[in-house]
């Protein structure tokens, strides 16, 4: 009963607590337009991938490959070009990034690989000159800079993504870094990565 | 503190050369680059999920642990903010990445430079002092026994899976052989292996060290390497060489500066980093740098300036002249009016 009563008194405060961030952190008027696919925190929803922690760098670099044609997409492509104006587009890209909590973080030989996509994450296979994706995307993956976090990032968009890289689809990585990479996973592979990608919280 | 340790270095190596090279030995010493095996991946070590478990496998496994997070040892055996494996690729498995299972097979070595024998614990203190701007963890001590352990283990299970033999354990050695090397005398394969492998010229394992590159047409230029590294590097590296931290981790590393290794390792030579780029970099390789980017690339990260040899002894150019006399590197050299080392980092872990 006792428990009952403190858990809920923590929840009301937590509750309070994400309140008060959220005041400090009011979404800027330009990015409203965004919430029906991405969500109101950058969350994701069934019409667009999680944005909240990608880098402000990532996320404007992404926009103008939308507009560029190296990326496309028909819901994608007209938002990004009524964002060529970086005025519009930095305070967008900042909320975002600001947004999101941080996973618990694994460093390099920490876990004993769980599965072959954690495997492929923390050590690559040098059978088939994969790189471990840790490399790039750090621990946890939670990336910075150029490179996109991809924790809690959607499974079938992450797939969607590797997938476009192996077909030539998706385009604009600095030095093909990424396509290079993606041509050496197989099927199989990207379906794992996806998933278990989705799941690091 | 620090001058306390510098002083009788200085003192000893006035008196006595030798002895201050045996205070301070130098384990950099350039390893002969080799052409390039048919097949790259014709040995593979074996799974880490295959470590044993016992005593043996922990010290195993402890190896891998610290060769993958060294940064665990950040500020009591490393200076920098690397990592073995970012040097040593895919945890210290990749062919001409210089590859703990082809060293482990090297050594002991002989160098007639300064009549000694280097046991192959030894030579990974060379890298904790020089690549990692640190100070070696004593031999004996948990962290050698562990990495050689590692290393060693590497090269048996993927000689044994080489040879059919993928169900036998790599057989445990204690922690006074494991240091030693597998170029030792007392080194024997086991039994089913006997006889099989060829133990004449085991220091030249394919894969070991660097893959041999052809010299550039030109002279290798640090100026063009600065385009080279703008276009190529920059997006990982960072426009100041700093590397890349996320959440606080060091992630990609410093290619020079404060954090990056010093004036006395093997990679601030320009040869060698040049293999090591040509054959490795960028990372992924979605792009193949020509022989002349590769050469100029490398002159460009090598003279900008990084910490301090720890050999250092007060004065540039004796200390250029004792220990870089020979090699390819722009220590005490003049670059852009300045002289490289004249503004050294300081060397070693800082408090
Ligand atoms: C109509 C739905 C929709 C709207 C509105 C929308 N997006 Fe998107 N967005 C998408 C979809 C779908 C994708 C995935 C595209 C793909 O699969 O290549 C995407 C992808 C992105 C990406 C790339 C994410 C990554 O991880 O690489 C960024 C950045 C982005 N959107 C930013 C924005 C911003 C900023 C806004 C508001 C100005 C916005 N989007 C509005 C649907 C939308
Ligand atoms: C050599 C560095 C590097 C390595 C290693 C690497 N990545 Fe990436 N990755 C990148 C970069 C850079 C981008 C952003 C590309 C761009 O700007 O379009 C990226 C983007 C991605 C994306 C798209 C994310 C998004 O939000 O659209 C996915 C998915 C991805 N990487 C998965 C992986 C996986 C899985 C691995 C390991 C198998 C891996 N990466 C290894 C550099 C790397
Ligand atoms: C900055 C890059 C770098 C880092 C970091 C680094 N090394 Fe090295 N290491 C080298 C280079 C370069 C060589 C080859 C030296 C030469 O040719 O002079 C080498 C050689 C070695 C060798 C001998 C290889 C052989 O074939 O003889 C061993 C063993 C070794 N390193 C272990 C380690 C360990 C253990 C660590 C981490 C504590 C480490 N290294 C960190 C660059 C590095
Ligand atoms: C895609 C990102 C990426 C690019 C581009 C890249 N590197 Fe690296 N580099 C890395 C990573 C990551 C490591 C460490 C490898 C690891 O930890 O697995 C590394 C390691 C190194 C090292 C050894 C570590 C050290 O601190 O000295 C050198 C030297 C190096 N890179 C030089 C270069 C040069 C020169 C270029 C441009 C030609 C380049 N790199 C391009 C990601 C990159």
């Amino acid at each position: 009963m006792r428990s009952v009563r403190m858990a809920a008194a923590l929840m009301v405060l937590d509750a309070g607590l994400a309140g008060m961030v959220w005041a400090q952190e009011q979404a800027p008027r330009e990015a409203q337009p965004c919430f029906a696919c991405h969500g109101e925190r950058g969350q994701g929803t069934t019409q667009g991938p999680m944005l909240a922690g990608l880098s402000t760098q990532y996320i404007e670099a992404q926009i103008d490959h939308f507009i560029s044609g190296q990326r496309s997409n028909p819901l994608m492509t007209p938002m990004a070009q009524a964002y060529t104006d970086l005025q519009l587009r930095r305070p967008v890209a900042t909320y975002f990034a600001s947004q999101g909590k941080l996973p618990e973080l694994h460093v390099r030989g920490q876990l004993q690989a769980g599965s072959a996509a954690e495997r492929l994450y923390y050590q690559g296979d040098i059978t088939r000159g994969i790189p471990a994706c840790y490399s790039c995307h750090g621990p946890s993956a939670v990336g910075g800079g150029p490179f996109p976090r991809l924790a809690g990032q959607q499974a079938d968009y992450v797939s969607a993504q590797l997938l476009a890289w192996q077909k030539g689809e998706r385009k604009g990585d600095p030095g093909n870094m990424m396509a290079a990479i993606a041509k050496r996973l197989s099927a199989e592979d990207i379906q794992a990565l996806g998933r278990y990608l989705a799941a690091i919280q | 503190m620090r001058s306390n340790r510098i002083w009788p270095m200085i003192l000893l190596w006035c008196a006595l050369p030798n002895l201050a090279q045996a205070v301070y030995p130098d384990m950099q010493e350039e390893i002969a680059t080799q052409p390039k095996a048919a097949d790259e991946h014709y040995f593979t070590p074996r799974d880490l999920s295959r470590i044993p478990s016992g005593a043996f496998g922990d010290k195993v496994r402890k190896g891998y642990e610290l060769f993958v997070n060294t940064q665990q040892l950040k500020g009591r055996y490393v200076g920098n903010t690397l990592n073995c494996t970012n040097c040593h690729l895919d945890a210290g498995t990749k062919a001409y990445a210089a590859p703990m299972w082809a060293a482990y097979l090297a050594y002991p070595a002989f160098r007639k430079k300064d009549n000694r024998v280097n046991n192959f614990a030894e030579r990974i203190q060379g890298c904790f002092n020089y690549s990692m701007n640190g100070k070696a963890p004593a031999l004996d001590s948990p962290e050698l026994v562990a990495m050689s352990a590692y290393s060693y283990w590497l090269l048996m299970g993927g000689l044994l899976d080489m040879f059919g033999m993928q169900d036998k354990p790599v057989p445990e050695l204690d922690d006074k052989h494991l240091q030693l090397g597998g170029n030792d005398e007392s080194f024997v394969l086991p039994g089913p292996l006997a006889g099989r492998v060829k133990m004449a010229g085991r220091e030249h394992m394919p894969g070991r060290a660097f893959a041999t590159l052809a010299r550039p047409p030109e002279d290798a230029s640090p100026s063009r390497g600065q385009q080279v590294y703008s276009q190529y590097c920059a997006v990982c590296h960072g426009d100041q060489g700093q590397g890349r931290e996320m959440a606080d981790v060091p992630v990609l590393p410093a290619l020079w500066g404060a954090q990056s290794y010093n004036w006395g390792a093997g990679m601030h030579r320009v040869n060698t980093a040049a293999t090591f780029i040509f054959e490795n970099m960028p990372l992924g390789k979605g792009v193949q740098l020509s022989v002349q980017e590769a050469w100029d690339v490398a002159a460009f990260i090598n003279s900008r300036e990084r910490p301090q040899d720890p050999r250092f002894n007060g004065d540039l150019s004796s200390t250029a002249k004792a220990f870089h006399g020979a090699d390819q590197g722009y220590y005490g050299k003049t670059v852009d009016g300045k002289a490289l080392g004249s503004q050294a980092f300081p060397s070693g872990i800082q408090p």
